[in-house]
């Protein structure tokens, strides 16, 4: 296992970012940590806290999952993907925002749905499944705005700045959602199992993670086609993460959460897209390679 | 009144647009909060925010008065990291670093200026690369250190980043009757690099770079010593990339084997800034690291890295501004 993580610290090191890693069996209960405390910002990983909240209070019936909600066009959040990217009103159900919330990030689909449910219950849910040192402090329009006000009057262009990068509070767990490796693999964990929410919202939940369109990170470390991946990216300037499941034929299952800074201030860097899924590729064998041994 | 308190208070407000979530950063309880923003604005006599049932939103009043404040606590976070350094005994003495590539007359004229900015303080200088100095920095066993970008400036606060524009070495005979070197000129030349594994992010910024400016190398040899390199250029046709103020002396005489020329279309670049631990930028960092601006600036021929170039942000991006 330490021959793994230090393969993990060299592979991370040679894309050009340092970044922190924490994988489990989910069955067996094994685990590899390469920094699984290290305070992290989530960024749009925290759209999977906001997902279980959602089921729970559908579990609840504090809401039904196929009410409509109309989408106007006026202060929708900003972002590149889904309604946050259309231009005329639109009105669908809960459960389809949420589908475009995981499946492309939607970032307008997120805040319409954080609206229904509550930042408040977004972290009464963290907290109730034990998740100790995760909080959402602020939505993901409040997020960008952060980094829209951090990066001053030359908007995105700045971004590639250094210095401008160094003083993002979007960047700064302590100013920002945040969480740790650990945390999530447990949040995920606790999905897999069926004991965040019932097996119904439990295995909708884990149907909408499966639909993620992002091939570049964690699912491209697993180039098999009878391996199903399934995750939720999350990305700030130099900030790169995903947190995910990946479950094998055999029937083994495993959470695996990274989260990582590159060197460079690029928007562009498809090498440190793929060392998240290089990285958990390692954490994932050696778990496997485990479990083979101890079996014999 | 704790003016400084109570303006952490009134900027907590603000960046969380929540009492409750202010109070949770600040590891205060919230009925305190709510008490020293309403005695702040009492003492101002300005409404810093407007508060309903369910949210809390500034003021304008509020939103011009917040960057002061922003000073106002980034200035006493100063004051506190030069009473740590009086405290701790470390008051004469400013550990600091710099990259290895710099030229002689850049550090005589960093170290000459500091000497104008802080005499009396004594200045314990080392010789680092920029991973060594990120070690330190973090470790705190250094105040301030000049780094190369790109680098993790998680935990960092940075001066200005300048840019060494970097030029390549020929041999004299190719470089006869050439000025300058366009990019694409050197298609199919072998470059001369570092090895990669000394900064991998820097490496690949500069392979990056050629290629978009139209110079693929054949391949990349390592190399890294002045004359190893020097040699390489001189025996193989390979080329080199350098920033003028490190270029081979002899340049301009005639008589040099190896010259110097600059890189039009897109030239690659050496990027650094002053570096030091965030919170920890006291008067005598803030003075090395304008002097090392300031040298970097005069003896090094660096110019301020503006981003100049068109950013288009791709959808796997997830933000958008």
């Amino acid at each position: 296992m330490t021959d793994a993580v230090a393969r993990i610290h060299a592979a991370l090191a040679d894309a050009g970012v340092t970044g922190w890693l924490h994988a489990f069996d989910i069955d067996s209960g094994e685990q590899l940590d390469a920094g699984a405390d290290q305070p992290v910002c989530t960024a749009s990983v925290h759209k999977l806290c906001l997902l279980v909240a959602l089921h729970e209070q559908a579990a609840r019936g504090a809401l039904d999952l196929a009410e409509q909600v109309e989408c106007g066009p006026e202060e929708r959040t900003a972002g590149p993907t889904g309604v946050a990217a259309m231009l005329d009103a639109a009105r669908m159900s809960l459960r389809d925002l949420a589908y475009l919330m995981m499946a492309v990030s939607d970032n307008a689909a997120a805040d319409l749905l954080l609206r229904r449910v509550g930042l408040d219950a977004v972290n009464a849910t963290t907290a109730r499944l034990g998740l100790t040192r995760t909080r959402a402090v602020h939505s993901f329009g409040e997020m960008l705005a952060t980094v829209k006000e951090d990066a001053g009057p030359e908007g995105a262009r700045a971004l590639a700045d250094p210095r401008v990068v160094s003083r993002l509070r979007a960047l700064d767990p302590e100013r920002t959602n945040r969480s740790t490796p650990r945390d999530m693999t447990r949040l995920l964990g606790a999905v897999w199992r069926d004991e965040a929410c019932t097996p119904e919202h439990g295995a909708a939940i884990r149907r909408i993670m499966g639909l993620q369109v992002w091939p570049h990170r964690l699912a491209s470390g697993f180039p098999f086609d009878d391996v199903h991946v399934a995750g939720k990216t999350g990305s700030l300037p130099t900030l790169r993460n995903e947190v995910g499941v990946v479950e094998y034929p055999d029937g083994g299952r495993y959470a695996v959460a990274v989260f990582t800074r590159t060197a460079h201030t690029a928007a562009t860097l498809p090498a440190a897209d793929a060392v998240i899924g290089t990285a958990a590729r390692i954490a994932v064998d050696a778990l496997r390679a485990r479990a083979f041994r101890s079996s014999r | 009144m704790d003016l400084v308190r109570h303006l952490e208070c009134f900027v907590a407000v603000a960046e969380e647009s929540h009492f409750g979530r202010a109070a949770a950063r600040l590891g205060m309880a919230q009925p305190p909060l709510s008490q020293r923003v309403q005695r702040l604005e009492r003492e101002l006599g300005v409404r810093l925010f407007e508060r309903t049932s369910r949210q809390v939103r500034i003021t304008e009043a509020g939103t011009l008065l917040l960057a002061e404040a922003r000073e106002v606590l980034s200035r006493t976070e100063s004051f506190l990291a030069a009473a740590r350094r009086v405290r701790d005994g470390e008051t004469g003495l400013l550990r600091a670093a710099l990259p290895p590539d710099l030229s002689g007359e850049t550090v005589a004229a960093l170290l000459a200026d500091f000497g104008d900015r802080h005499a009396g303080l004594e200045l314990e200088l080392h010789e680092l690369s920029t991973a060594q100095q990120l070690d330190r920095l973090a470790a705190h066993d250094l105040d301030v250190g000049v780094v190369h970008h790109p680098c993790d400036v998680t935990g960092l606060e940075l001066g200005p980043v300048l840019r060494r524009e970097l030029g390549v070495l020929l041999p004299a005979a190719t470089a006869a009757g050439l000025d300058e070197v366009p990019l694409p000129a050197l298609s199919g030349r072998d470059l001369i690099l570092f090895p990669r594994t000394a900064a991998p992010a820097l490496y690949d910024e500069l392979l990056t770079t050629c290629a978009r400016g139209g110079f693929t190398p054949a391949a990349v040899r390592h190399g890294q010593g002045a004359s190893f390199v020097q040699g390489l250029v001189l025996s193989s046709g390979a080329v080199a990339l350098c920033p003028r103020d490190a270029a081979p002396s002899g340049q301009g005489n005639g008589e040099a084997d190896v010259v110097w020329r600059p890189l039009t279309g897109g030239a690659p670049a050496l990027r650094h800034s002053a570096a030091w631990p965030k919170g920890r930028g006291d008067a005598a960092v803030q003075a090395f690291a304008e002097a090392a601006t300031h040298a970097l600036r005069t003896a090094a021929g660096a110019v301020p890295d503006v981003p100049a170039r068109p950013l288009h942000l791709r959808p796997a991006s997830e933000y958008w501004l």
